[in-house]
Parts: structure tokens; C-alpha cells; sequence
């Protein structure tokens, strides 16, 4: 197959779908045909970055945000170019919109170098379906028509699910304009938890604000520092849960003893987390998503110092409750009634709210997904949901497998689609390096 | 470099990877057929067992079993475990470094060699499975057939 795959087709014109066109051009070839589609009226956005608020910014400082995995410092330079950054400058969190821009950008600039080689087209488009075809693959687009290639990468990203019940998306049309001083609750405390609250706080909302999950954990801001240098040869592979954890909470308090921040130790660990992942039992992985993910989260999935300064006094003030538990029952009466069972006392509370945003950012099972393009690969049997059903599975080399376990040679996957097999693949730091591998392993 | 323990860890766990999948071994038998001193064997199979590697059950019909397919259990998870981190000497690990009181790390290059030789035990063992290990036909191993052949050499 490599060497011969020369027309490539990426489904979705997100950021790892950007990523992974930047890394495909990389290629001398030039016969390569590059073909972006992409159904939002911006390439490179996404859900991640097309929010406009300047609140929002990036949850990885800008120094590890390049889209290319050989020149990591490619997105600080960008930010100092432009006199957006300086030199000698804490680890700056850009806004969200900017690293939009940035991708755009880059994207431009891929589109007017391969003017004249052809080798990039972009697409418009909302796609249906891919059907594997004798000599390769068919999109079929929603206007009627179908582009092929030899191979097709689908990068569709975070599922766009509508909120489940009476919760809705922040932003999306049932977001109407609320009284200011209107109680408001969110499923979630995490990091989509905080979104919402610089969403409601740049509104001009001032009630309050009533988070739940099933642990009310609050994510850890970030903090300057050089991540410990571990090697593979010394973490243990392949082992139960708890005694992964337990020698992670050995390495983290003897780290400690030697005055390094437990930040350290996370993120030392980085590297290795595909290879942890892979090389745990089912048993293991099914534990740590049930048990041990909401902690791992809090510790690993950071935010910008400034914007945990906000949070905190927010939840100082008695503004944001943080509560863990479980909602039972919401009934209807104009208002909102939430009835909350404590995690801890088992005891039922009842919130009267205005409305519920949906913030649990909770993977829900990939067979139900909203993007028409996963949907009908699983219905017919061409792509099946990964034993946790937290996305589709694959292979360790992005290939896509079929309901019977077969590999499939013309379709393959990047990003948060592929978290059962990658597990933390969601940020662009790691996305990048899996679309490098790719580009590399089809184009040589 | 592999201690007895890590060794006789990987002779009970191949012993185990033998035995029709679910059926149990006494600790004697593996102990009597493997040329291994029974109380050593009981706490190796105790960290096994913490490890998530091994399941026992207690009393008169007892014994071990594997808790996974022998196809799962690569031999690199089971050293690390037993012996700690991959290592041909002390002064090559990161967790478990200790300095070697008569050189100078930065500039002593048996070190430098090490960290490298630390690599390729990681990736050889890190790929062999339980299974694998438990195939090997005596006469396929490359490495004993080199020593057969080498010619016999008398100690001056």
C-alpha cells in the first residue's frame, strides 16, 4: 500500500484535521492529492477553538501548542512574530480564538504553496458516508455529490451530541438570554464547568451557580516547572490498576521529599501514557476510567493559573457550589426542580434552578454519535466501537477495524476518536505526533 | 541484570502458562518441578498476585493460575515488577539510580553504553510474551546452540 496511496481524504477540517494536512505536505511527493473536508463555514475551529471569547483561553500554555511535532517551538514564534507574546514571558495561555487564527493561518499558507501543485483541496461540506470501493474509497458529501481517494483519515474530533433531558449545550440555540441574577446548575465541575462560568460571567450573569458531578472535583491550575525524566524501562507495564497507582503515589511523594511539585511528576509521566494504556489489561482500563480518570483528570488536564484565581474566589464567595453527587430527578414548573443525592451522606437536596448546562463532557457510547460518518461506518459493520466504547477501534498503526475484527487498509482515524486505543488524545501536543507517525508510515 | 527472583518469577509463570487455561498448580509442584526453594517461590507468587498477574485460591483444591491469557502477559512486565526497573546496573536507572561511588557519571562511559544496552532489554522484553517464552523449543534457541558450537576453550 505505501508508496501507492497517493490521494488522501480527511474527514473533518477541525484541528487535528488541519494537523494532520500540515503533516501530509510535508511530503516531497507530487502526486499527492490532499483533500480537506470540512462541514463548519471555518477550517481549523472545530468545537475546541471557535468559541470568540478571550476568556477562554488555551488549558497548554503556548509553548507546547505547535501544530508540528518537529518544531514544537512553531506556535510561540507565531505568537512573537506578531507582537502577541514577548520573549522572556511566564508561560502565556492564549485565547482560544487566537490558536484558531493561528491554524488558519497555516492552513492559508499551505493553500497558496500548493496553488500551484494542486496537491491541497479544501471542501465545504457536510460528509455522509465513506464506502471502501475496489481502487479505494468514496465520500459521499450532503450535496449530492462524492469525492475518492485511496485512503480516507477521518478526523471528526469531540462528538457534538445534543444534551441529554432537560440540560442544554452552552452557546447552542436553547442558550437563550437568562435574568442576571437567575441560579443556574452545570453537570460537570470540570474543565468545560469553567467554560460555562466565564461564558455566564462574561454575559453579565450574577447568580448562582450550582456544579455537579460525581466527585465535585475542581482541576488543578498550572505551575511553571520541568517535568521529571523518567524511561520506559522504569515504569511497570502491564500490571493490575492498583498497583500502577500505588507506584505512581510511591514516585510522586518520594519526588516530593526532594521539594519537586507533584506537577512534575504528572507531567514526567507524558510520554508514556499511550504505552501504560496499551499495555494494561481490559480489566485495568475499564477500572481506571470508572475509578481512577475524574482523579488522574484534576491532576493531569490543567488550567491557566488566571483562570483558577477566578474559579477559586468564585467558589470562596459562595458564588459557584461545587457538589458532589448525583441527580436523581428534574421536574419541570417553570423553573427547573434538581433533586441531588449527596455522594457522601446519601441525603437528597433540591435545587430550584433557571436551567441546566450540560458540561459532563462524558463520552457516551460512539455507536449513538451525532457525526452521520462514524454512525454509518459502525451500522454497516465497517468500524465498531472500542471495548469501552469511549471511540472506534483501532489499531495501533490509526486503522480503522471492522465489526469482525478485520483491519482495514482504507480507512483510518486520528484524534479523540481514536482514545481507546491512544487514550490521551485529545490535546494537540499528542494528536500531532500521532498524525506525524501517520503521515510518515503512508508517505514515507 | 535479572536476579534469581526475577528468573524463577518467569520459570513458575511459564510452569503456569502450560497448564490447560483456568487450571490450577500447587505451589510444590511448581516449586519441585522448577528447581525452586518453596518459600521463595510462596512470596514471588505473592507479588504476582499483587501485581495482577497470577489468582490463587486458598485451601485443599488451591493453587495458581495466570489471571490473563499468556499471550498478554509480556516477559518485561513481569521483570519490572519482580526485579524492579530495567536496568544492566545500578547507575542506569532513573527511578531506582544509585551512584556508583568510584566514577564520575557525567563523563564515565561504561554508563553512557548501559543507558543504550537499557534500551534494548526494554524492547526485547517488552515484545516477548508468556506464550512466546513458553514456545520456545529448547532447540531453537539461537543462543545455546552459539555455546554448543562454540569450541571448547581451557581456562589458562
Amino acid at each position: 500500500m505505501t508508496g501507492r496511496a497517493n490521494s488522501i481524504i480527511i474527514v473533518g477540517g477541525g484541528a487535528s484535521g488541519v494537523v494532520m494536512a500540515a503533516h501530509l505536505l510535508k511530503s516531497p511527493n507530487p502526486d499527492l492529492r490532499v483533500t480537506l473536508i470540512e462541514k463548519r463555514p471555518h477550517f481549523g475551529q472545530g468545537i475546541a477553538y471557535s468559541t470568540l471569547l478571550s476568556a477562554h483561553v488555551l488549558n497548554v500554555s503556548a509553548a507546547g501548542m505547535s501544530a508540528y511535532a518537529d518544531d514544537p517551538g512553531n506556535f510561540w514564534r507565531w505568537l512573537l512574530e506578531r507582537g502577541l507574546a514577548a520573549p522572556d514571558q511566564a508561560p502565556v495561555y492564549a485565547p482560544r480564538s487566537l490558536y484558531a487564527r493561528y491554524l488558519k493561518e497555516l492552513l492559508d499558507e499551505l493553500e497558496t504553496r500548493e496553488r500551484e501543485t494542486g496537491r491541497l483541496r479544501l471542501i465545504r461540506e457536510e460528509s455522509l458516508s465513506i464506502t471502501p470501493t475496489t481502487s479505494g474509497v468514496e465520500v459521499a458529501l450532503a450535496n449530492g455529490t462524492s469525492v475518492v481517494a485511496h485512503l480516507a483519515v477521518l478526523a471528526t474530533g469531540h462528538d457534538e451530541e445534543p444534551a441529554q433531558g432537560h440540560a442544554i449545550r452552552m452557546g447552542s440555540e436553547a442558550d437563550t438570554a437568562l435574568p442576571s441574577d437567575s441560579r443556574v446548575m452545570v453537570l460537570g465541575t470540570g474543565l468545560s464547568m469553567v467554560d460555562a462560568f466565564l461564558s455566564l460571567e462574561q454575559r453579565g450573569h450574577r447568580g448562582d451557580i450550582i456544579a455537579v458531578s460525581r466527585r465535585g472535583l475542581l482541576p488543578s491550575p498550572h505551575r511553571k516547572g520541568n517535568p521529571i525524566k523518567l524511561d520506559v524501562a522504569d515504569i511497570p507495564l502491564g500490571t493490575q490498576l492498583s498497583y500502577f497507582v500505588g507506584w505512581f503515589r510511591d514516585l510522586i511523594k518520594e519526588n516530593q521529599k526532594a521539594g519537586i511539585d507533584w506537577r512534575d511528576v504528572v507531567d514526567g509521566l507524558r510520554p508514556f501514557n499511550q504505552k501504560i494504556w496499551q499495555n494494561w489489561p481490559a480489566s485495568a482500563k475499564r477500572r481506571f476510567v470508572e475509578h481512577t480518570k475524574a482523579w488522574w483528570d484534576i491532576h493531569r488536564h490543567r488550567m491557566a493559573p488566571e483562570v483558577y484565581a477566578r474559579v477559586t474566589e468564585a467558589v470562596q464567595s459562595g458564588r459557584i457550589r461545587l457538589v458532589a453527587g448525583r441527580v436523581v430527578d428534574i421536574a419541570r414548573d417553570g423553573d427547573l426542580t434538581v433533586e441531588v443525592q449527596s455522594r457522601h451522606t446519601q441525603r437528597l437536596e433540591t435545587f430550584e434552578v433557571a436551567r441546566i448546562y450540560d458540561c459532563a463532557g462524558i463520552v457516551r457510547d460512539i455507536s449513538t454519535s451525532s457525526n452521520s460518518v462514524v454512525r454509518s461506518l459502525v451500522d454497516r459493520g465497517l468500524a465498531r466501537p472500542d471495548p469501552l466504547r469511549i471511540g472506534l477501534d483501532v489499531s495501533a498503526n490509526c486503522e480503522i477495524l471492522a465489526s469482525d475484527g478485520t483491519v482495514s487498509a482504507k480507512i483510518l482515524a486520528v484524534g479523540p476518536l481514536t482514545r481507546g486505543t491512544f487514550f490521551e488524545i485529545d490535546a494537540i501536543p499528542d494528536i500531532r505526533v500521532q498524525c506525524a507517525r501517520l503521515s510518515k508510515r503512508l508517505l514515507g | 541484570m535479572l536476579t534469581k527472583k526475577g528468573k524463577y518469577g518467569l520459570k513458575a509463570l511459564v510452569h503456569l502458562a502450560q497448564l490447560p487455561a483456568g487450571q490450577l498448580a500447587f505451589v510444590n509442584d511448581i516449586a519441585t518441578g522448577n528447581n525452586i526453594p518453596k518459600k521463595f517461590l510462596d512470596a514471588i507468587l505473592g507479588e504476582l498476585r499483587n501485581a495482577g498477574f497470577v489468582q490463587s485460591r486458598k485451601g485443599k483444591e488451591g493453587g495458581y493460575r495466570l489471571a490473563r491469557p499468556a499471550d498478554e502477559i509480556k516477559v518485561g512486565h513481569v521483570v519490572r515488577v519482580l526485579d524492579g526497573p530495567l536496568a544492566p546496573i545500578p547507575c542506569a536507572s532513573r527511578t531506582q539510580y544509585q551512584r556508583c561511588e568510584d566514577c564520575n557519571e557525567a563523563t564515565c562511559q561504561v554508563r553512557h553504553l548501559m543507558l543504550e544496552v537499557r534500551q534494548a532489554i526494554a524492547e526485547v522484553l517488552d515484545q516477548r510474551s508468556l506464550a512466546e517464552m513458553r514456545d520456545i523449543a529448547i532447540d531453537d534457541l539461537p543462543v545455546a546452540k552459539g555455546i554448543d558450537d562454540l569450541p571448547v576453550k581451557v581456562q589458562a
